[in-house]
């Protein structure tokens, strides 16, 4: 189906092979459009008005599925944050990305915005879902004309200012472990805003809550997320005390250049993680 | 009398509930063409050159026009204010010139293709560049400009200046028995967000000029646009369908001027609408301000000497700030019995976009300032903050800053009603956990802006009546409850039978505007003389028909009856009717202004208002818990004992507390404006400038005070306006409270409240204002002080 | 191409391009003016409508992505201007002020509702947490909404 728009035209695509396909033929005059929450605000933003020649993801059907099997969990780009949320709410493991997935925005957003399009917002610093996908160790399936491949989060956010013409982000897939995990943001009202920082914790406990892995990412703090790899170091080995974790998280505030930003400084973003990371401790401790 | 109707329901509520209500941006007009404003992107600069060639040849541009097609000047208290940049660009977002085009696209592109050449000038963006060393002059030919008000003094980058002086601080400052309290307060500003942005549509029919347009003050709009577009004011025609928000924001003439000046050029209808962007980046906003204020207090709590110095910045035109000057007398000189004060309010230009009216307007961080310096008072002195203020609130036969004489004991008794509530309701600590608790009661001294009002009042053959005003709905339901309910009580209707005509200055006569509380006193004492003056004649028509004389008749459920024998009377319809055969259709005017209640000779100088005609308390009191990690505050529990006067509609007064205690949660926690290097403002619309939304409020508790002395109709006062102004004041002392600290600064973002946890931010430091309080004068106070002491000598506590 | 667009159960056509917000489609072509396009970045909640019975904001959403999808506006809710049971609390709760974000404040609740006919005081204001009203403070909306 092809529609007139001010500039071009608007493709709705309703196969992966079709979108991968229109977008290499549109080249660099295209653009993916998944929910649009991102691509509407852009002439908001300070950017040109929407003059690109889109190719609509939301009604290719393998995109909107999540595919929980033994070993991984399979989610399709176009998957909303509402369904995604809903689907995965009794999932062992999961917690970090539903919380992620259930508090970011608010619900009249988060039954449009898409997991595919929260990735891919390269110039969004406070994407919830991106901390709670490094934190699973998530990798992401991007396919091309030239086939699919599959690579880490963190590969993935290094490249995905700079996907070629036709190349999509089409599933993200969590392996299913013993971890558990936690997504602990910071809006400054209760509800409704970006978050301004960003701690998101999985951690497998043995013994006495010993900790046997961990990971953690922190969002919003800088312009893109990353992992806390001292963190991390400094929790593996000892038992997980939210004290100890918070302090530690105190000693390697220097791990980070934070961002300032109009609703917070730099400094402030900082000075929440202790208590951030304090939280999401003690939301993984097992509840005596 | 017949009884008054409470609770009359809202006649708008129904189609605003079916979303088929037409505010003016949802106007259809056919033919209309749209506009668009050329902002300057700097904060300060010489205009060299401004070129519209291009962008009148654009396809479907109609008319483009700069400061050469509105050379006049406009402003209250001064005229300093020109349509478009003229010559200089004072501040960042400042329109420089106006297209109406057949699409609003095609204005878009063309006022974006006008070629404008600027010269950067040096730039003063905060009130302590303004007012430092060398500071450059936003107006540096304000001696030229025509002063509209004598009284102020004003002088280079002080757009106005007012000063209060009763009584001998002087005296009280050096006593030896007094403690002496000094605070420093800074403010921001706050952004109305009114959820219809200000829109006009303008149009010439006959030779005049019809404009459609989102405003609380039709006739402002009505003179100041034909001031500009150099007409009489009887050839502009202002109506005003329902308001979508104003707050204050549209007290003021805004687009309306443009859309008119387009309208007569591309000789066509012109639509001119803000953008969310455009809202933010040139809202009227609620004024930032410096306060230093300082206290000589005798360990008794008696207060024996004030002074205080208040700086709002007026951004650069003076605008609305010029009046507010005044309003600091009666609230940082309010609440309080004070021995001896002197108060110096000045308004200062900046490069920046100028400010407005905001509900309670300087009231309310004025109010924060004041209850946060009592705390610390009590602090100093060792005393309890609630004894205090039982203390020393202004009670009947007290004097107020500017020596007036109030009347009524009412903040007392308000004070002990809130104990009332206090006592029935547990506290909410446990719900604060392993926050820091705090709670606070704080008091606050508000009015009611009298002023000039008309009406009219129709008896139809029917039995209804039509009232004609030019007051607007913006809301409140003022003029859907309170309006109606007055002329029914006075015409025995029912309210429903009040027909009231939406505002058109062609229709009623004239009107200060929606705001101020106003709306239920002045209009309302106006339709109630009018309404009066139909029951004169009605009485007089029936009282031929029933042979009884017309002190034997009444007035109830659309009847006239000989009193004592019910049902021999005659309907109203039927009394109209005769009416209009014998002495044709029974009609009545009724006006009213101010009785102008009088202030002590020689106290205030530079005032537009010496004393209030009619003042109004509240009394708030809440709970809070600070995080300690992230500084967010909690409201737990917020109460509020206002005093109403009387309630007409209790039920929409409780809207508008719960309403405007919200807005004030706002102000005091969430709401930032801060104002870039480039002079602009930084929060562009709803993502970065924080509104409170359904999770970040509570019920308020309320209890109505009523029976307050008021010259309002019925014993009314205004309502809406003063729920927010102590809210600030509120949450401010019960985070110092929280936390141990010294609260100075508003909003209590969670960043803000972190860094004073944290003991990061540095104390603040006014080095623009003078440690002597004299220096800070223009207008040395020699001949007002010398009859200021005079006066104030019997009331003034000897050392 | 025209977009076909159903709007409140009516097959209606637009001349739009179809990244024109959904919004702008409403009130310019089809005079739905109920929807109000306040902030047009998601965050007030003004023009929320019910796109297949979820509550959207229409300032985001881009025409062309609503085709074939069922609309709902609030003009939908009272068609024979006997108000729905939910506009009728508001009306008897004396609510509304200047009533610009009721609008959108009825679709979200409506929406809402519909999977929730329960709800506690906490889930209508998580349910309302996309909805500002500048006048009203909430709680009295909230108010009406629970004596449903
Ligand atoms: C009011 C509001 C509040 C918000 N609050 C939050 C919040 O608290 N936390 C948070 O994380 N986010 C928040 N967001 C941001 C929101 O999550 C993003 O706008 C959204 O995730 C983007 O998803 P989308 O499907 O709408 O993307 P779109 O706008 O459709 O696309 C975004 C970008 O990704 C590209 N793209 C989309 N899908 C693909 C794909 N499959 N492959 C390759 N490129 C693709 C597009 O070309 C575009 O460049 C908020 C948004 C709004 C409007
Ligand atoms: S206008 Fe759409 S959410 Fe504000
Ligand atoms: S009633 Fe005015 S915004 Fe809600």
């Amino acid at each position: 189906m092809r529609m007139k728009t001010g500039a071009d035209t608007f493709h709705v695509a309703t196969t992966l092979h079709g979108a991968v396909a229109a977008l290499a033929d549109r080249g660099h005059a295209g653009a993916p459009l998944a929910g649009a929450t991102w691509i509407m605000r852009a002439p908001l933003r300070g950017g040109p008005q929407q003059d690109r020649s889109y190719v609509a993801l939301s009604r290719i059907d393998e995109l909107r599925r999540v595919e929980i099997g033994e070993r991984d969990i399979t989610i399709g780009a176009c998957v909303t944050h509402a369904a995604l949320a809903s689907a995965l709410a009794h999932i062992d493991g999961c917690a970090a990305l539903v919380q992620a997935a259930a508090s970011s925005a608010n619900p009249a957003v988060r039954q449009v915005a898409t997991i595919g399009g929260n990735l891919c917002a390269w110039d969004f610093a406070s994407a919830d879902l991106v901390p709670a996908l490094i934190c699973l160790a998530a990798n992401v399936e991007l396919t091309s004309p030239d086939g699919v491949e599959r690579i880490s989060m963190e590969r993935f956010l290094a490249r995905r200012s700079e996907l070629a013409p036709g190349t999509l982000l089409s599933r993200i897939v969590v392996a299913r472990t013993a971890c558990g995990s936690a997504h602990v943001r910071l809006p400054l009202r209760r509800s409704g805003d970006y978050p301004v920082a960003i701690v998101s914790l999985a951690v497998k406990l043995g013994q006495n809550s010993t900790v046997l892995t961990a990971r953690a990412a922190v969002g919003s703090v800088e312009v893109v997320a990353r992992r806390w790899e001292t963190l991390e170091a400094g929790l593996v080995g000892r038992p997980l005390d939210p004290q100890a974790a918070a302090a530690l998280a105190g000693r390697c505030l220097d791990d980070f250049v934070a961002r300032d930003g109009v609703e917070a400084a730099g400094w402030y973003r900082l000075a929440v993680l202790p208590s951030l990371v304090r939280r999401a401790a003690q939301a993984l401790l097992p509840h005596s | 009398m017949a009884e008054v109707t409470l609770n009359f329901p809202r006649r708008d509520a129904r189609d605003k509930l079916r979303g088929r209500t037409r505010y003016t941006i949802d106007r259809d007009v056919s033919g209309v063409l749209h506009a668009a404003l050329l902002r300057a992107p700097v904060p300060s600069a010489r205009i060299l050159r401004i070129d519209t060639a291009a962008a009148r040849a654009m396809p479907g541009v109609r008319a483009v026009v700069t400061a050469e097609h509105a050379p006049g000047r406009h402003g209250i208290g001064i005229a300093d204010h020109p349509l478009f940049a003229a010559g200089r660009v004072r501040y960042h977002g400042e329109p420089m010139a106006a297209v109406a085009a057949d699409t609003l696209a095609q204005a878009q592109a063309a006022a974006a293709a006008i070629v404008v050449e600027l010269e950067p000038l040096p730039a003063v963006i905060t009130m302590a560049e303004a007012l430092g060393p060398s500071a450059s002059l936003v107006h540096p030919d304000w001696r030229d400009y025509e002063v509209l008000v004598e009284g102020g003094a004003h002088g280079g980058n002080v757009a106005w200046e007012a000063t209060v002086l009763r009584g001998d601080p002087e005296a009280a400052f050096a006593r030896a028995d007094v403690t002496v309290v000094e605070s420093l307060f800074r403010v921001g500003r706050q952004n109305h967000l009114s959820f219809e942005p200000r829109a006009a549509i303008a149009a010439f029919e006959d030779g005049r000029c019809h404009i459609e347009t989102s405003t609380q003050a039709p006739w402002t709009v009505r003179n100041v646009t034909a001031h500009l577009l150099d007409v009489l004011p009887s050839a502009v025609r202002v109506t005003v369908p329902a308001v979508g928000g104003g707050f204050g924001l549209k007290f003021d003439c805004a687009l309306e001027p443009y859309a008119a000046l387009l309208a007569r050029h591309a000789e066509a209808p012109v639509r001119l609408v803000n953008s969310r962007q455009e809202e933010m980046l040139t809202c009227l906003s609620r004024e930032n301000a410096e306060i230093r204020i300082r206290s000589a207090v005798t360990k008794d709590g008696e207060i024996a000497g004030r002074e205080a110095v208040v700086l709002m910045d007026c951004g650069a035109y003076g605008g609305e700030q010029i009046f507010l000057t005044t309003m600091t007398a009666h609230t940082l000189g309010g609440n309080y019995k004070l021995g001896s004060v002197r108060l110096a309010s000045r308004a200062v230009y900046t490069n920046t976009a100028p400010n407005g009216a905001f509900r309670a307007c300087n009231g309310t961080y004025n109010t924060f300032a004041l209850e946060r310096h009592t705390d610390e008072i009590c602090e100093a002195i060792g005393m309890d903050p609630l004894e205090f203020r039982r203390r020393n609130v202004l009670g009947d036969g007290n004097l107020g800053a500017t020596g007036q004489i109030f009347e009524g004991d009412v903040l007392g008794p308000m004070l002990d009603r809130m104990a009332g509530l206090r006592a029935a309701r547990p506290s909410k600590q446990a719900q604060a956990g392993d926050r820091l608790y705090g709670r606070a009661t704080t008091v606050g001294t508000w009015f009611v802006f009298v002023g000039p009002s008309a009406a009219t009042v129709n008896l139809n053959a029917d039995g209804s009546a039509t009232l004609v005003t030019s007051g607007v709905e913006i809301g409140s339901g003022s003029m859907m409850q309170g309006l109606p309910q007055i002329v029914a009580h006075t015409l025995g209707l029912k309210p429903q039978d009040v027909v009231v005509r939406a505002a058109d200055t062609d229709a009623g006569g004239y009107d200060v505007g929606v705001g101020g509380g106003r709306t239920t006193v002045s209009l309302g004492a106006a339709s109630m003389a009018a309404a009066s003056e139909v029951r004169r004649k009605l009485l007089d028509v029936a009282s031929g028909m029933l042979q009884t004389p017309p002190e034997g008749l009444t007035l109830a459920n659309g009847r006239v009856e000989i009193a004592g024998r019910p049902g021999t009377g005659a309907s109203i319809a039927e009394v109209a009717v005769q009416a209009q055969k014998l002495v044709g259709p029974i009609a009545g005017s009724g006006s009213f202004t101010g009785p102008g209640v009088a202030a002590m000779p020689g106290c205030a100088a530079g005032h537009f208002i010496d004393a209030l005609d009619i003042p109004v308390f509240a009394v708030h009191e809440c709970e809070v818990a600070v995080d300690p990690d992230t500084g967010h505050v909690e409201v737990l529990s917020y109460a509020v004992v206002q005093d109403v006067g009387r309630a007409l509609n209790p039920r929409a007064i409780y809207g508008q507390i719960q309403g405007g205690v919200t807005q004030g949660l706002g102000y005091a926690l969430h709401e930032e404006i801060s104002i870039g290097a480039d002079g602009s403002i930084r929060q562009s619309g709803f993502e970065t400038y924080r509104v409170p939304l359904a999770q970040d409020v509570v019920p308020v508790e309320i209890s109505l005070f009523e029976g307050a002395p008021s010259i309002g109709p019925l014993g009314t006062k205004g309502a809406g306006e003063v729920p927010i102004l102590n809210v600030a004041a509120a949450i401010a002392c019960a985070v110092a409270n929280a936390t141990g600290r010294r609260v100075q600064e508003l909003p209590l973002t969670p960043p803000r409240v972190l860094e004073l946890l944290l003991g990061r931010g540095l104390p603040l430091d006014f080095p623009h204002i003078a440690t002597a309080w004299d220096d800070n004068l223009l207008r040395p106070l020699a001949a007002a002080s010398w009859q200021g002491r005079r006066m104030a000598g019997p009331d003034a506590p000897g050392p | 191409m025209a977009l076909l667009l159903t709007v409140n159960g009516e097959d209606r056509t637009s001349g739009h391009g179809a990244m024109t917000p959904l919004v702008d489609v409403l009130r310019d072509e089809f005079h739905l003016k109920g929807a109000k396009p306040v902030c047009r970045e998601g965050f007030c909640g003004a023009c929320t409508v019910l796109l297949d019975d979820h509550p959207v904001m229409a300032c985001l959403l881009p025409a062309g992505l609503a085709v074939g999808a069922r609309i709902r506006t609030v003009e939908s809710l009272a068609p024979d201007g006997a108000l729905s049971p939910l506009q009728q609390v508001m009306e008897e709760h004396d609510v509304v002020q200047c009533g610009m974000c009721f609008p959108g404040m009825l679709m979200s609740l409506s929406g809402f509702l519909a999977v929730t006919p329960r709800p506690t005081r906490d889930e209508v204001k998580a349910a309302l947490s996309g909805n500002v009203c500048r006048c009203t403070g909430y709680e009295r909306i909230i108010d009406a909404v629970l004596s449903l």
